[in-house]
């Protein structure tokens, strides 16, 4: 198959994925054609600066796939079909249903190119040119361990996210908010921590807390938490007894949380100094320093995505020296673009190797 | 009016001296204790308004616990300020300091050691300490215990064996070891046994001799199995698993747990009690279930009485299998969950 087909089989599979957004054949082209300069550089040669050049994929890549957040495992898979490798799945112990399903919905021919385990064969380690790893820190350092000096090896390690609200007068943003918070169980690179609310353009963010709290609830009831186990069950709780503590001594602080259970938790904090959450479904709500870029200094390393309400060109570039690598809209966290440049780097030019040819 | 803390300080020595108190006598001294602590300590009693506890509670279960970071973030003390004799301090996390526990007066913190200690029958014997001494860490908790113990060492014989940069003294420990004719008690942290049994060989202990481990590996990035630490006991030290005791506590406490060898549960002193709790209903777990730990410390007159940990727990019978804080339990996904980032805990001075 030829990448203009490769990309049609994989657009019409995508469309049953919901999560991963709206895929179309042309969106898959035009990363081929922006990373690697002519859609059909992957099929044979093509004119390149007074010579002819094409880009070869590795024959293999080992994509790590962690449990909680498909839709990034999935693009990963994708990008190795249109690459035109072999992709080697390795999913998590407890499975990972989306990927298999994924394959299915791919002609026989480019499902012959995924294999899928939640083992680790030997061989596949052997085989792989690449390996492409999304998991926790002790994740990444075990296959960084794994891997060969021949590898190349691309690690998406521990990120953290936020949310920034400069403006919304009606509190549209809420909902948004939200879903944003608890999609994933809040365990995706994507996924917030905290919303800062720019309190200067008239806005509350105690009242903004207070609103988030009524919409998570009504996001629980429609889309559960998962079930967790204890340890992480204590965390929840653990916050929560240290931030009511805080409440009865202080009217800087003040906590929202479910009736029951420990299904969602919103923590309002004066203090805008970033917070990391303990995840499942537990998000701050902050005021905006004026020291902005000081107060989030912390998680500066660790950047993903900073959310925006409204996402406006001015909103973009104040926010954009913060070390984030991504800057879209409230409501929009979880589902970035195919054609997004993940962890700020290309996706596909790092692991092709070009072939030149001189008449 | 309640109490007074000298006249509650004296009521808990006593009960302290005399071991075999019985429920009721831990009840009517855990309430009176809740209710000078309501009276006394205002951060606290702005908790129970909050959470909407009375002052005359039916069972010393309901006396509402404060959550450790409290610690951090408040003077919980019953007494002011210019009467505070010693303050603890806890590991600290970068941008929230350290926790304080303050004390008017240490003579229940050290009647607790010791009658814990008596009442486990734990071995008499010269001990040889791998934690800083109380000169060298005046702020710590465990090295005040372990400077206490000198009065349960074998003819007062107890020797520290941490340089002031915090290094392990080798050499003096294995001359210790080696020149020793009778059984030894080593104390340490488990991460000060860890340092201990990779400088090399070490001879092993006499028989007869024995081995404390207490804290987990805080701030060392480390973790080990307990298993896997007590085999290295038996490989460095000689030392079966029966004979290596493992004391848990904190500096929020008072009094300690102790168990030994693998597979026992920890037990607490007459005057301790704990709950394990569901962390997701709030009430105490079956026997056999897991949940988090809820210390209440008759002994924590001038703090709190009830404290609540992050630990987890499996209640049994008698006392309770610590399982404590998984870090491998929580989110495994690429959101960098709290404990992860932000933070460098550090070893307590």
């Amino acid at each position: 198959m030829n990448t203009q087909e490769i990309a049609k089989a994989l657009a019409a599979a995508a469309k049953q994925f919901p999560l991963l957004g709206e895929i179309h054949e042309q969106d898959l082209l035009d990363v081929v054609k922006w990373e690697l300069g002519h859609e059909g550089v992957l099929d044979d040669f093509q004119p390149y600066a007074g010579h002819w050049t094409m880009a070869t994929g590795p024959a293999a890549i080992l994509h790590i796939i962690s449990g909680n957040t498909p839709h990034a495992g999935l693009q990963s898979l994708m990008r190795g079909l249109l690459l035109k490798s072999r992709n080697f799945c390795k999913i998590p112990s407890a499975g990972l249903p989306e990927i298999g399903q994924f394959r299915d919905a791919l002609p026989e021919e480019l499902q012959s190119h995924v294999e899928i385990s939640t083992d680790l064969p030997a061989q596949w380690i052997e085989q792989c040119g690449a390996i492409i790893v999304f998991g926790d820190d002790d994740t990444v350092d075990h296959f960084r361990w794994l891997a060969r000096e021949n590898h190349h090896f691309i690690a998406h390690g521990h990120k953290i996210s936020f949310g920034i609200i400069f403006d919304d007068t009606a509190y549209e943003s809420i909902p948004h908010a939200a879903r944003d918070a608890s999609l994933y169980d809040q365990q995706g690179c994507l996924s917030p921590h905290v919303f800062y609310v720019d309190e200067s353009t008239g806005l509350n963010a105690h009242k903004y807390a207070s609103l988030l709290a009524f919409e998570m609830e009504k996001f629980n009831q429609g889309n559960p938490r998962a079930q967790i186990g204890a340890q992480e069950a204590a965390e929840i709780t653990g916050v929560r007894a240290d931030y009511e503590f805080r409440s009865a001594n202080s009217g800087d602080v003040d906590i929202w949380k479910s009736a029951t259970g420990t299904d969602w938790t919103v923590i309002f904090d004066k203090d805008p100094t970033f917070s990391a959450s303990c995840l499942n479904r537990v998000i701050f709500v902050k005021p905006l320093a004026k020291n902005f870029e000081e107060s989030v200094a912390a998680a500066r390393s660790h950047l993903s995505t900073i959310a925006l309400w409204p996402s406006t060109p001015a909103n973009a570039r104040r926010v954009r020296g913060t070390g984030a690598s991504r800057i879209c809209r409230i409501g929009r966290m979880q589902e970035p673009r195919f054609t997004w440049h993940q962890d700020g780097g290309q996706n596909l030019a790092p692991l092709v190797r070009w072939i030149d040819w001189e008449e | 009016m309640s109490s007074t803390y000298a006249e509650l300080e004296s009521r808990v020595l006593d009960l302290l001296a005399r071991g075999d108190l019985s429920e009721q006598d831990f009840e009517n001294c855990a309430l009176e204790i809740y209710r000078f602590q309501k009276e006394r300590n205002q951060p606290y009693d702005n908790y129970c308004r909050h959470i909407g506890a009375q002052v005359d509670l039916k069972s010393w279960k309901e006396i509402p616990a404060v959550p450790q970071a409290a610690f951090k973030q408040f003077p919980l003390r019953t007494f002011p300020e210019n009467e505070t004799v010693k303050t603890f301090q806890t590991s600290g996390t970068t941008g929230e300091g350290f926790g304080s526990h303050h004390f008017c007066s240490v003579r229940l913190y050290d009647e607790s050691i010791l009658r814990g200690w008596d009442f486990f029958k734990l071995p008499v014997l010269p001990q040889i300490i791998l934690t800083p001494s109380t000169a060298q860490a005046p702020h710590s908790s465990l090295s005040h215990m372990m400077g206490t113990l000198k009065q349960r060492a074998a003819n007062a014989r107890q020797h520290f064996c941490v340089e002031d940069t915090g290094g392990l003294q080798i050499e003096k420990i294995r001359t210790l070891i080696r020149e020793s004719i009778t059984p030894l008690l080593v104390m340490g942290t488990a991460l000060s046994f860890l340092h201990l049994f990779e400088k090399g060989e070490t001879p092993a202990l006499p028989a007869g001799s024995f081995a404390l481990e207490t804290g987990g590996y805080k701030g060392s990035g480390r973790e080990m199995d307990k298993a896997a630490l007590y085999s290295l006991f038996t490989r460095h030290l000689g030392l079966a698993p029966e004979n290596v005791i493992n004391e848990y506590g904190m500096t929020e406490l008072t009094s300690q747990f102790y168990t030994h060898g693998l597979g026992n549960p920890h037990q607490g002193t007459p005057w301790l009690r704990t709950l394990v709790i569901n962390p997701e209903t709030g009430m105490e777990v079956v026997v056999g279930e897991t949940g988090v730990l809820r210390i209440f410390d008759l002994a924590n007159v001038g703090s709190v009485i009830a404290i609540q940990t992050r630990d987890l727990a499996v209640r049994l019978e008698q006392g309770f299998e610590l399982i404590g804080r998984d870090p491998a339990a929580l989110p495994r996904g690429c959101s960098r969950a709290a404990d992860e980032m932000l933070t460098r805990t550090t070893i307590p001075q």
